[in-house]
């Protein structure tokens, strides 16, 4: 599966344009800016009356960015920077599956196709890439963007298009602004919210005896949402944060994070729970290690496991002195267990497929893993994607989406859980998995006061 | 011949006057640059803790943290705004741009002040704080700190721009006095030195020839007065052209 040209710059290939970040940070604000005139420009280029609205409303919702021969889905993630392997393993799991799909004749004989542009995990430029999908591209709708603090910027986008029926499918984010009001209903999220995962970890510390728990996060919505989570998880426990730490987006697993440690080390803490992505959190677990800060070190799914791993361990003689004391959170159960039929499903099209993110959006080197969390998370949101894609019928348009997720109720992905969608319920999944490091790899947590205790 | 000494007050004066000027010029400019850009950095800073309160209200009530930060990392972009923290009532903090964590004298601080104060954090630099109640301060506060060597940096380019182009405009005005000086100074020299001449060789023809005496100004009448008195002590009559100087 290929996704569409992109017809402003045909010497990109069949990728679309790849948006500079230094375009984009001069035409962000510029593209705020003219939010509300683009809307109005396209209604008043269709002639269109103040009476007609909801009728012309709903005519553009439909037929956009659905043909016969292909519907196209845009995606604005990080493939990019300090945190490209979080889109890089999203798309791959994605286009696993949608590859299967295209293969086998499509949806209603039509393919699917991803319209992909990089934000490299920043705000602006996902804003940017947000206007020009809706606008130029006019893609059916949005799937499988990277990120909290870029999804938190592109919600108020979307209520300002509402008419448009334009909606926001499985974000890699556990974040809370897409699944409450007043954004909450334009999004669709398939994974376990942060509250679920900070909450599982905190119970199952406290429950060990831990109860000094501090954070490590990035100084953004993203790590302020994990904060908060951990806060009020605390909070039924009785107990407050014991200390806080930050670092900035962007820090990489060469940067010190050697001032934290000593911040946290000042508070004494019974565990730490990071929130951030891999290169700081590797970077946070190996200076505490170095420092002597003995306690387990817990991390949320979008820290990118595999990723935090091989940067942990790539080159030490000694890994398993930085990797002892991790717990990883998961939303997605274990790619290891062969067993749970969507597992066995995913690894077959991963080995037949292999899907690699197109040159054009590589700038920098990324060695993607053959199985990830990550990509599994990308298949489970591509068929789901596809499941409700096929629920619109032969003649799919916007307007049809909300009921044709609300259809979906009891259904089997193919994992344990069954996944229900409906007005009051945007989130699909509710399981939360937690993981420990074992021969150089993340295998399930079962007993945390053996281990933890 | 030049003439040196008769000028010499006229161009010290000319150079008093001018760097009187410039000076009084720099010292008003600098201080209404200062106190003017100041005063616009502090109600800017204002304005803006008071634009977050105002949106923040919503945020807070609905318990949003992750959109509160959002909120508040977009207006850290703005030039100079160093950080930003907003505290609950309790004086918990619950959104901020600290990195890698909030400094002890913030920690320590009254949460609920809102009026201006300088801080001086360690590592950081100094800064001017403002803040601004939330819903009244029953919600919380919001505090933003500007980043005094960025205001310093911005008046001291405003004040040197302004400076710049005073003494450039000395410059010019000290050598277009010099110039007109000198044009004053000239035929005066000139004067000098004919007058000098006539005491020599009075007697000679050809200094009752010289074009010093067709100038139709006070150079010009003193030198026909000059060669008139010269000749009458001589026994000479009088040249005919001497007479407009009667």
């Amino acid at each position: 599966m290929q996704s569409s040209p992109g017809p402003e710059a045909p010497t990109r290939g069949n990728w679309g344009p790849l948006v500079t970040r230094k375009s984009v940070m001069r035409s962000g604000l510029a593209a705020l800016l003219v939010a509300p005139f683009a809307a109005s420009s396209l209604a008043a280029g269709r002639g269109q009356e103040p009476g007609d609205a909801d009728t012309e409303s709903s005519d553009r919702a439909e037929g956009r960015g659905a043909t016969d021969e292909e519907i196209v889905l845009g995606v604005s993630a990080a493939f990019s920077g300090p945190s490209r392997g979080l889109g890089t393993e999203l798309y791959r799991g994605a286009m696993a599956y949608f590859n299967n799909v295209n293969e086998n004749g499509g949806i209603e004989g039509r393919r699917v196709s991803l319209k992909l542009y990089d934000d490299g995990y920043q705000p602006d430029p996902c804003v940017q890439n947000t206007m020009r999908l809706m606008l130029e591209d006019e893609v059916f709708l949005l799937f499988g963007y990277v990120g909290t603090p870029t999804v938190t910027r592109v919600l108020p986008i979307l209520k300002k298009f509402q008419d448009e029926k334009i909606f926001l499918f499985f974000p890699f984010t556990g974040a809370q602004p897409q699944r409450e009001p007043p954004y909450g209903d334009f999004a669709f999220n398939l994974r376990a919210s942060y509250n679920q995962e900070t909450a599982g970890l905190v119970d199952n510390l406290v429950q060990i005896g831990r109860r000094r728990i501090a954070v490590f996060y990035q100084i953004d919505a993203y790590g302020r949402s994990g904060w908060a989570g951990v806060r009020a998880a605390l909070d039924k426990h009785g107990e407050r944060l014991a200390g806080e730490a930050t670092y900035s987006r962007g820090e990489k697993f060469t940067g010190s994070m050697r001032k934290q440690v000593e911040i946290l080390q000042g508070v004494s803490p019974d565990a730490v729970i990071c929130i951030g992505a891999y290169a700081a959190c590797a970077a946070f677990a190996r200076d505490a290690v170095d420092l002597g800060l003995d306690v387990p070190i817990a991390n949320l799914s979008f820290v990118g496991s595999e990723n935090l791993l091989k940067l942990l361990t790539e080159g030490q003689d000694d890994a398993e002195r930085y990797t002892r004391q991790l717990i990883n959170s998961q939303v997605v159960p274990s790619y290891e267990d062969t067993s749970i039929p969507a597992v066995q499903e995913y690894r077959d099209l991963m080995a037949r497929y292999d899907p690699q993110v197109p040159a054009d959006l590589v700038q920098e080197e990324y060695a993607p893993f053959p199985h990830s969390f990550g990509s599994l998370e990308g298949f489970l949101n591509a068929k789901l994607m596809g499941e409700i894609l096929r629920r619109l019928g032969p003649n799919p348009g916007r307007a049809g989406l909300e009921e044709a997720v609300f259809s979906i109720e009891d259904f089997d992905l193919g994992i344990s859980e069954r996944v229900s969608f409906g007005p009051d319920r945007r989130q699909g999944l509710q399981s939360v998995y937690h993981t420990v490091v074992e021969d150089g790899r993340f295998v399930p947590l079962d007993d945390w006061g053996a281990r933890f205790g | 011949m030049r003439i040196r000494r008769l000028f010499k007050w006229t161009r010290f004066g000319i150079f008093a006057v001018f760097g009187l000027i410039v000076l009084s010029t720099s010292i008003l400019c600098i201080y209404t640059v200062d106190t003017e850009l100041s005063a616009e950095y502090e109600v800017n800073t204002q304005n803006i803790a008071k634009t977050i309160a105002d949106s923040s209200a919503g945020i807070l009530l609905n318990q949003n943290l992750a959109t509160l930060q959002s909120l508040v990392d977009q207006f850290l972009e703005v030039q100079g705004i160093r950080y930003i923290y907003i505290t609950s009532e309790t004086g918990e903090f619950l959104a901020h741009t600290f990195v890698p964590g909030i400094p002890e004298e913030i920690l320590e601080s009254e949460h609920s002040n809102t009026a201006p104060v300088e801080r001086s954090l360690p590592g950081m630099g100094d800064f001017i704080e403002v803040g601004s109640p939330i819903l009244a301060g029953v919600a919380g506060t919001v505090h933003v700190g500007m980043d005094l060597d960025v205001v310093a940096l911005k008046i001291q380019r405003a004040i040197g721009q302004q400076v710049y182009l005073i003494s450039v405009m000395l410059v010019l005005g000290v050598l277009a006095s010099i110039w007109f000086v000198n044009l004053a100074a000239k035929p005066l020299g000139e004067l000098l030195a004919y007058a000098v001449e006539l005491a020599k060789d009075g007697e000679k023809d050809e200094l009752g020839e010289r074009e010093l005496l067709t100038r139709d100004d006070e150079v010009g009448h003193l030198a026909r007065l000059f060669l008139h008195v010269s000749r009458q002590g001589a026994g000479r009559g009088l040249p005919t052209s001497v007479s407009g100087t009667e």
